[in-house]
């Protein structure tokens, strides 16, 4: 390989290559952490919620009649919903996972207004919550009907007992986790609750919140006016379920306004579009930067070829072959590339470092500084492919021209 | 050493055919200094790149060292040029950003020959022509002849069968043009052989032979008042 020489002659007329390499390097930053940003939204995208999402939809009601009797209503509705030939279960919550929307308290192991508690999204179910959202009750016991309360929105006692997930239970009790079940928890600083039951995952409603999982169930059914019912059909039944469900209601009761109703399919959808935008749009950057560098070199090396078509036939005449031309070309470009990669890897170790200590983004899994090396290298090589062909295509006799 | 049969060149666009050379025929023997001296246009040019398999011919027959070099594939072609051919061009043909020690051994790399030996040969011929002490700077830094003459020990360092010179003296003050015709001259003595074009009647005559091109045919061995005729105009 005639590395050497081609790096001394490139070192005499460097602005060109520095500028390259340095656009490489720029390119290879932002990719790379680009990259690492989808991938930390594709992992946080594909967490399961733990629940049937395939399978549940949600709907309002809204009373708005003044003899409108929401209890009455409510009981009345699940009643109608839960013996709907498809519907495996159903029940009024105040909230629904990656809504958007809903409750959270914390919760503190000790009483006492000076302790900090520990943040957790609440939902507000009855007996058939667990079967309803397909939760998967690893310890402890479910709620019975009898303990299911009414709840107005002024209201400010809790049950006495709850049910949180395996997170919750993990920050609550960092050191024994499974000893949880059965404790006294308090909440509003010094409301006692037992913890009656331990379920393996649910997520709150807020899917960028960092204890997305810590949830807990409380048996309460709730008096706001506007009530959500989350009805759980049978495998391949929900889209069918639907409208039967809209029109069962609005005809069941005239007082009251059925709207908002949504799959959790769709829920995960909107909750996470923002996500999947930025995915795609970091897509269309990344595949941008990488084009125009691309450009980049394929211009470089086409004015390096014009440049050189004298020095090309003189080489050519000295006996190099045109595949000895056509190398010397990539080899050039390889090495910009090289230094372009070399430099590149700082960049993004600093530009990764500083988005983790003002962003609080994920480090740069390893793996990703040399892939994208490999494909900065095998990106210039395949951009500078074409003017090294046509620098090798100059014949040997332009040597000897004079003009 | 070197013989052409019938050699014609014919450069074709949609409109114009142009005969560049015409059964032309010449015979070089081993050690031979041949100047090739014509007018503008004569063909002088186009016989100096089909020696030294710079371009294909139309038609005829070239054998080179007894080969015959007509079908040769563009890689045997390099080869032999690389192997048997050293070229002094007018422009002397420098790489600018290389300094001498690496402009010479452009072909001895193409040749694949190790480290030190290029080493040996770069030094050895940079010495012939009194640069050795300068091989680490660029050719901008050095005079017309001066660059001639790294040019020339690039052409000799790969210690051809022949040398093929286009006007070699062409970009040079007359001083520098003699000093430079002197060291081909002493190439040629070692038993290299030389092919000249010029224009130049007195460099032509310092040739054991002239060949004159006329309408791209040999016109005749040249004689003086040609050679008047080629300088004047």
């Amino acid at each position: 390989m005639d590395i050497g020489p081609i790096w001394r002659a490139m070192m005499r007329n460097k602005t060109g290559a520095i500028l390259i390499a340095l656009q490489i390097a720029v390119t290879m930053a932002i990719m790379v952490n680009a990259i690492s940003i989808m991938q930390e939204r594709s992992r946080m995208m594909a967490r399961p919620s733990g629940i049937d999402e395939q399978n549940i939809f949600y709907i309002s009601s809204i009373g708005f009649a003044e003899d409108f009797n929401e209890r009455v209503t409510i009981e009345e509705d699940l009643a109608a919903l839960r013996g709907m030939p498809g519907v495996v279960n159903a029940i009024q919550s105040n909230s629904v996972p990656l809504s958007g929307g809903g409750w959270s308290m914390g919760l503190q192991t000790e009483p006492g207004a000076e302790i900090d508690g520990t943040g957790v999204a609440l939902y507000f179910i009855d007996e058939h919550g667990l079967d309803t959202f397909g939760l998967n009750l690893l310890a402890g016991e479910n709620f019975s009907a009898t303990e299911v309360e009414w709840r107005e929105r002024s209201a400010t006692e809790w049950p006495d007992r709850v049910i949180i997930t395996q997170a919750m239970a993990e920050a609550l009790y960092p050191d024994d986790p499974d000893g949880a079940l059965g404790k006294t928890v308090y909440i509003g600083d010094d409301e006692p609750l037992t913890i009656s039951g331990i379920i393996e995952q649910m997520q709150a409603p807020w899917n960028g919140w960092n204890g997305v999982e810590r949830v807990m169930l409380t048996p309460l059914h709730t008096l706001f006016g506007s009530t959500r019912y989350i009805i759980r059909a049978e495998p391949g039944r929900r889209d069918g379920l639907m409208p039967e469900v809209e029109k069962l209601l609005a005809e069941r009761n005239k007082n009251r306004i059925v709207r908002s109703m949504r799959t959790m399919d769709e829920t995960r959808e909107r909750s996470y579009r923002g996500d999947a935008s930025m995915i795609k749009m970091l897509t269309f950057t990344i595949a941008l930067l990488v084009a125009i560098t691309a450009l980049g070199i394929v211009g470089l090396a086409s004015f390096s070829v014009n440049r050189r078509t004298r020095q090309i036939g003189t080489r050519r005449a000295l006996g190099a072959s045109r595949a000895a031309i056509l190398r010397y070309f990539m080899t050039e470009n390889f090495l910009i590339s090289l230094v372009g990669v070399v430099v590149g890897a700082v960049l993004t170790v600093g530009l990764n470092m500083f988005m983790v200590e003002t962003f609080s983004l994920t480090r740069v899994a390893w793996y990703l500084v040399p892939a994208a090396m490999l494909i900065l290298c095998i990106a210039g090589q395949i951009a500078v492919f074409g003017p090294a062909k046509r620098a090798s295509t100059v014949p040997p006799a332009v040597a000897t021209r004079t003009v | 050493m070197l013989s052409m049969q019938n050699i014609s060149m014919v450069y074709r666009t949609d409109l114009v055919e142009t005969h560049a050379l015409r059964e032309f025929s010449l015979e070089v023997k081993e050690g031979d200094f041949v100047s090739v001296t014509g007018p503008s246009g004569s063909g002088k040019t186009t016989f100096l790149n089909i020696a030294g398999l710079l371009e294909k011919f139309t038609d005829g027959r070239y054998e080179l060292d007894g080969r015959d070099v007509s079908a040769l594939s563009d890689t045997e072609s390099s080869a032999v040029r690389n192997e048997k051919i050293g070229f002094i061009f007018q422009s002397f043909n420098l790489i600018p950003d290389l300094n001498l020690f690496d402009n010479v051994d452009v072909p001895l790399r193409y040749r694949g020959f190790k480290s030190a030996e290029r080493k040996r040969r770069i030094e050895g011929v940079l010495d012939t022509v009194g640069l050795a002490s300068r091989m680490k700077h660029l050719p901008s830094q050095l005079s017309g002849g001066q660059q001639q003459r790294v040019a020339i020990a690039r052409a000799l360092a790969g210690e051809p069968r022949f040398l093929l010179a286009d006007e070699p003296t062409g970009n040079l003050d007359s001083q520098m043009a003699m000093s430079v015709m002197e060291l081909i001259a002493e190439i040629n003595r070692g038993g290299t052989t030389i092919i000249m074009v010029t224009h130049d009647p007195t460099l032509a005559d310092m040739a054991s032979r002239n060949v004159h091109i006329r309408d791209g045919r040999v016109s005749d061995i040249a004689t003086d008042t040609q050679l008047a005729e080629v300088a004047t105009g």
